[in-house]
């Protein structure tokens, strides 16, 4: 494992999980490899904590889920994005970037003074 | 939406299992596509993974949050421990089943008949609208009757309406292919199904085209259950005719599925619009007068208007058309002071979302009683209950301590608790669920079946079964809580220095038994007080004899006879039903006895000075030997005879008989006979019928009512009879012989002439008291479950009390005390609950009492007779039944006693 990753934010995970699925179904497996792709380098995600976060998006209506044969041929559970979902990642992308760009400037000022 | 996963929680777990596999087989293949060996790839997959049993844990907190997983558990654990003790749990499950089979059933009629609106679009809107004060007019019909005029004339108001409605019910003579019937009907303003937004499964319902002048619109449509029944849901029968009172008319549809009309209790086979009245009311040609009030006006009120605003803004204009009716041809000459009362008429519109019903009216205060008296029943249950886990809680003791110790927190435990009895409540509401249908048709029964039938059905449905469950719940927090609260407070210190059997918790129980007594008195006394109001008006009976005395009715101008021809027929029948050889008496009525009607009016006299009666008489039309027939007594004059029977054309004098009951209130200390009355009370009346007789006093519309009445000579073809006849006969031999060979008379003189009612008259008398009956009987039922409940749980206490005091009693014997006093012990204890129990109960039978006192008859609702023997009966049983575990006591072997600890 490279040193350099650390474990992510709080809360971010749902926001990461629509929007890798935001591309298109898929089964918790292929989130989980997507993630670990994404994240190679910056951000360690414990699987275990995957799971849980797909059944508490399924709660709330952000993801339909549904067995459907896999690539594999095997039946696999497939996540796919509701329309809530979709509204919801748009929302949280939004809050995220005024987060961030809130940051940045607060760092900004600091570095100026 | 959590609560569904509670249902479906295997489901999930399954779904988990495989979604969890699936991920870790797709790992450990990839891995080893990456090289590892197969045991390794697999304990790096899930190592990565992270420990299955906590992924688990964790996505099921999300399924249900953690309070209501454990509480899921703690119900499971409860259900096991139930298993386990089989008498405990039947004892309790069966106490909360009769509760709430009792409450649900009764519960179900009240939300039918009262609670329910009508299954019509946005019933909320719908309103009824009535005259109050004094509408100088006749009326026919149940209450809230209003002119058909007066329908058509709200119905301009369309600022303040969605549209007006006027309806009546009767009941017509139906034939289709030949086949004549008494049918329900409703007859309808043109504007009846748009107003309630009711529409057609087939062919069309009636509309504002169908408002012609009178007769010129015979169309009707019919039922979608009577199409179902009669016509096996025929679809040709739409545009056929059929005939209404041998009146063609065709049927232009068939009403959407759901629509039972707006009257609960009365529901029509088919619509009639009020423009062909004539012929569904034969005889009746009063549509257009504004004087004969018959139907029930009932509208629908604009989205943004109040009850309450509409009637503001009617007044005005309803003010301006007393006036003008007063103006009218044909407005009778009525006195100052009723011109008054007339002018100060107002029209009241209140919320009627459940439409109109005479049911209703007759019905909601008994029904109210009973739900009151289930509700009481159902409180005594859960004090039954609560009492048998107190009991329970001592003898887990030891488990509910252990527990303590071992680190469970005290509202932990009282939650175990609470989930306990909330399992033994679901179990009690289920079982009570499967009572009630049994309940509710041992309830239909008691209602009176007449040719309509009630939409009132003994089905279990979603309103049902929702609030089975509220009160489920209810009734499980209830029992549950004096055990939880007992075992929160109890501390783990000092329970643990008591000794085994300490006595907490006794002076609990204790007062639940008394309130228990309590609570059964109060349903006992009313048990008793409906039981004799029902003996009391059977003892009294009518008035009459009714031995032998069978009735029947026949109604000709519903078969297309006219007037005059109706009566001739209703004549010859008489003749052969008194030549019959079953028959040994016979006599027609105008008006049937006891069937809750009765045609009234004020009158006016002439002995020495004219008055008015000061209130409506009850008058009726009948052939000589009525009285004779009935077995009433003429004490004054002399019966009608062939000289009174003069035809109505004939202008010789007429005469009248009246009852003891008219001479007490207004002929008092005078000679009767001779005195010249007559209908009305306005100055233009003509007192003209002279008083040849006075009659001893009997029951006319019920059996409670025994006022003022006068009767008439029935005419042949005139006043008074309307071509129907109400027979009276007095059978030799049995009724049903007698029955059979009237059938057949009636049949031979017109093959197509329905007899709509025919029983004795012991039946009628019967069918009179149904309410009185349902009162009676159930409340004696819940007044027997209750001193059950109550016995059973004071025979618990007082075992459980002498299982305690086993030793201190061994000590006493040992001592030289004798068995007598060791039972006197156990009885002073019960003797105190006993009298705890009457105090809280005597101050409520008091004030409940008021409720039900119209309900009453012949006992008031503080009978201290009633009171006082009931009181001491109860006490004698209680006391009994404290007997067998005193007897246990004084039975106690003073060594055995000792020893035992």
């Amino acid at each position: 494992m490279p040193p350099s990753r650390f474990l992510i934010p709080q809360g971010t995970l749902d926001m990461l999980i629509l929007q890798i699925l935001s591309a298109g179904p898929a089964h918790g497996y292929a989130v989980a490899q997507r993630l670990e792709q994404i994240s190679r380098a910056v951000v360690q995600v414990n699987q275990g904590s995957l799971y849980p976060a797909l059944h508490r998006l399924e709660q709330k209506g952000w993801l339909r889920a549904e067995w459907k044969a896999s690539e594999t041929g095997r039946d696999a559970k497939i996540y796919s994005l509701t329309r809530a979902g979709r509204r919801q990642l748009a929302v949280e992308k939004d809050s995220w970037a005024r987060l961030a760009g809130a940051i940045r400037l607060i760092f900004n000022e600091g570095g100026q003074s | 939406m959590k609560l569904l996963n509670w249902f479906r929680f295997d489901r999930l777990e399954y779904g988990l299992d495989r979604e969890l596999e699936y991920h870790l087989d797709r790992r450990v293949s990839d891995l080893m596509e990456e090289g590892l060996s197969e045991l390794e790839a697999k304990r790096r997959a899930r190592l990565e993974i992270g420990g299955l049993a906590q992924v688990r844990e964790e996505v099921r907190d999300v399924w249900l949050t953690r309070w209501m997983r454990e509480f899921v558990y703690d119900l499971r654990f409860s259900a096991r421990s139930f298993l386990r003790s089989p008498s405990f749990t039947a004892a309790a499950v069966l106490s909360l089943a009769i509760g709430i089979g009792a409450t649900a059933a009764i519960y179900s009629f009240v939300d039918q008949l009262i609670l329910h609106a009508l299954p019509v679009r946005d019933p909320g809107r719908l309103v009824l609208i009535d005259w109050k004060g004094d509408p100088v007019s006749t009326g026919f019909g149940s209450w809230n009757l209003m002119s058909y005029p007066i329908c058509r004339d709200l119905q301009r108001h369309d600022r303040l309406f969605d549209g007006v409605l006027c309806r009546a019910a009767t009941t017509i003579t139906l034939s289709i292919d030949g086949a004549a019937e008494p049918t329900a009907a409703e007859i309808v303003s043109g504007t009846y199904f748009h107003v309630l937004g009711v529409g057609s499964v087939l062919g069309r319902v009636l509309g504002s085209d169908d408002d012609q002048p009178p007769g010129e619109s015979p169309a009707v449509v019919l039922s979608y259950d009577f199409w179902r029944s009669r016509l096996a849901g025929d679809p040709a029968i739409v545009g056929r005719n059929v005939l209404v009172n041998q009146y063609p008319m065709t049927v232009v549809g068939i009403a959407a599925p759901t629509f039972r009309g707006v009257d609960v209790g009365e529901v029509p086979a088919l619509w009639i619009p009020a423009s062909m009245s004539a012929y569904a009311l034969p005889g009746f040609d009063d549509l257009l007068d504004r004087r004969t009030r018959w139907m029930q006006v009932l509208g629908r009120l604009k989205p943004d208007v109040t009850a309450a605003q509409a009637q503001a803004a009617l007044q005005p204009w309803f003010a301006a058309m007393l006036v003008e009716d007063m103006g009218r041809p044909g407005f009778p000459r009525i006195t100052p002071e009723r011109r008054q009362r007339f002018l100060a008429s107002r029209l009241e519109v209140t919320p009627a979302p459940q439409g109109h019903s005479a049911l209703r009216r007759r019905l909601a205060q008994p029904l109210w009683v009973l739900f009151a008296a289930t509700a009481v029943l159902l409180g005594l249950a859960c004090l039954n209950v609560a009492g048998l886990f107190l009991a329970r809680g001592f003898a887990r003791d030891r488990e509910i301590k252990t527990r303590l110790a071992l680190g469970a927190s005290r509202g932990r435990v009282a939650r175990q608790l609470l989930a306990d009895s909330l399992v033994v409540a679901l179990a009690g509401g289920l079982c009570g669920l499967a009572l009630a249908p049994l309940a509710m048709r041992t309830l239909i029964e008691f209602l009176p079946h007449d040719t309509a039938a009630t939409a009132l059905h003994a089905s279990i449905d979603r309103r049902l079964l929702a609030f089975a469950f509220a009160v489920s719940v209810a009734a499980g927090l209830l029992s549950g809580l004096a055990p939880a609260i007992q075992a929160g407070r109890r501390s783990l210190i000092s329970s643990l220095r008591e000794r085994a059997g300490s006595s907490g918790g006794v002076r609990l129980r204790k007062a639940i038994v008394a309130a228990q007594i309590a609570l059964s008195l109060v349903l006992v006394i009313g048990a008793v007080l409906f039981g004799r109001t029902l003996t009391g008006l059977l003892a009294k009976g009518p008035g009459f004899d009714t031995t032998s005395l069978i009735s029947f009715g026949i109604e000709p101008r519903r078969s297309g006879y006219a007037r005059v021809d109706a009566s001739r027929l209703v004549f010859r029948i008489h003749d052969e039903v008194r030549a019959a050889p079953s028959t040994t008496a016979s006599a027609i009525a105008r008006y049937p006895l006891l069937a809750g009607g009765a045609w009234n009016n004020q009158m006016t006299m002439i002995a020495d000075r004219r008055i008015a009666t000061d209130r409506e008489v009850n008058m009726n039309a009948v052939t000589p030997g009525f009285f004779s027939t009935l077995g009433a007594r003429i004490v004054v004059g002399r019966d009608f005879d062939q000289r009174d029977m003069r035809a109505a054309d004939d202008s010789g004098p007429r005469t009248a008989i009246v009852n003891e009951a008219f001479v007490a209130r207004y002929l008092a200390g005078r000679n009767p006979l001779g005195v010249l009355i007559g209908v009305g009370s306005g100055p233009d009346v003509q007192p003209n019928r002279e008083v040849i007789g006075v009659v001893t006093t009997f029951s006319y519309r019920g059996l409670r009512e025994e006022s003022e009445q006068a009767y008439f000579p029935m005419l042949d073809g005139g006043e008074g009879v309307d071509g129907a006849g109400n027979f009276y006969v007095k059978v030799r031999g049995t009724p049903e012989q007698a029955i059979q060979s009237i059938r057949a008379l009636v049949h031979a003189a017109d093959p197509a002439l329905p007899i709509t009612y025919v029983r004795t008259v012991d039946e009628q008398v019967s069918r009179s008291l149904n309410a009185e009956r349902m009162l009676a009987t159930l409340s004696g039922g819940f007044g027997a479950l209750a001193l059950l409940l109550s016995l059973v749980g004071l025979c618990g206490v007082m075992s459980f009390v002498v299982s305690q005091r086993t030793r201190e009693i061994g000590i006493r014997i040992a001592l030289g005390a004798r068995g007598s006093a060791a039972i006197w012990l156990v009885l002073r204890d019960a003797a105190a609950m006993i009298a705890a129990g009457a105090a809280i109960a005597l101050p409520c039978v008091w004030v409940l009492g008021r409720l039900v006192e119209s309900q009453l008859f012949g006992v008031t609702a503080t009978d201290p007779a009633t009171i006082v023997a009931t009181t001491g009966l109860l006490a004698t049983v209680a006391l009994g039944a404290a007997l067998v575990p005193a007897y246990g006591a004084s039975t106690v072997n003073p060594t055995d006693a000792l020893r035992a600890e």
